[in-house]
């Protein structure tokens, strides 16, 4: 899935988007913005802010940038912080999540929902997240990793030519993520009920900052 | 419309991560070291490396 055919996807979605997906990622949102408002004042990436669902959940001392690809999910976006004054949205901008234009250790804290089985590269998308993070900042990922379950794989194994035209692959393991990200595991929390998605809290551990760019050229 | 001051301070380039000056002109980031131009519409610089013009040899 290149960045063109995504664009191409959230154009159709763009409109529809909050009615289809608005209620059902909104548990994962909240969950992840509450962890991340714990600490005040930060500088706050979020990666994939689509039509910015999850805005105005941030406190208002936050100073947060979203990027997306899509042009049209960031209309949307715009379009929520001018009419709900959202004055904790600094930018909204137009990003590839894998190779963003933020200088080293720029962000506090930075947060990717629904977004890592939506990317190319689901190991430049961690390298680039944790490269714009300062050290010791935390890195948050929101999303669905495959299962345990015999059966539950196997119903993943089937639908996956169909999420493929979805644009959304369910078959990201989270041991692999971790292993991918490089960085330390604070917590791992269930946002459903069946575990369906989790969230994961990396800290980013200081002293690897100054190769990370190199690190993140490497991981592509 | 011109580009947020204090966004273009902190824009790096997508590819080398390296500087990039605004050409209000042409409404363009530019990157020297990748030879990218990122264009900017409505005061929204698009930094997509698939979407920057090459710089050519005669332009600048």
């Amino acid at each position: 899935m290149n960045l063109e055919a995504i664009q191409k996807t959230y154009r159709r979605y763009a409109g529809v988007y909050d009615m289809l997906f608005g209620a059902l990622f909104e548990p994962g949102r909240r969950r992840a913005v509450e962890a991340i408002n714990t600490r005040p004042g930060q500088r706050i990436l979020e990666v994939g802010v689509g039509t910015g669902l999850s805005l105005p959940f941030y406190r208002r001392d936050a100073r947060v940038t979203g990027i997306d690809v899509s042009p049209d999910m960031l209309a949307k976006a715009r379009e929520r912080v001018e009419t709900q004054s959202l004055a904790q949205v600094e930018a909204l901008l137009q990003m590839d999540a894998e190779a963003t234009s933020f200088p080293d250790r720029h962000f506090d804290s930075v947060v990717a929902m629904y977004v890592a089985s939506v990317v190319p590269n689901p190991r430049r998308l961690l390298a680039e997240m944790r490269r714009v993070c300062v050290p010791d900042g935390e890195v948050v990922v929101v999303n669905h990793f495959a299962s345990n379950h015999p059966l539950m794989r196997q119903f993943e194994r089937a639908v996956a030519p169909l999420s493929t035209t979805m644009g959304f692959r369910p078959d990201l393991e989270l041991p692999m993520l971790q292993l991918m990200a490089g960085m330390d595991v604070i917590d791992i929390q269930e946002i459903n009920a069946f575990g369906y998605w989790k969230m994961v809290r990396f800290r980013n551990k200081g002293g690897m900052n100054g190769h990370s760019t190199r690190l993140a050229a490497a991981a592509g | 419309m011109a580009v947020d001051p204090k966004l273009l301070e902190i824009l790096v380039c997508p590819m080398t991560k390296g500087p990039l000056r605004y050409d209000a002109e042409r409404q363009e980031l530019i990157s020297d070291q990748a030879q990218l131009a990122y264009p900017v519409r409505d005061g929204i610089p698009i930094m997509l490396i698939d979407e920057a013009r090459p710089l050519g040899d005669g332009q600048r």
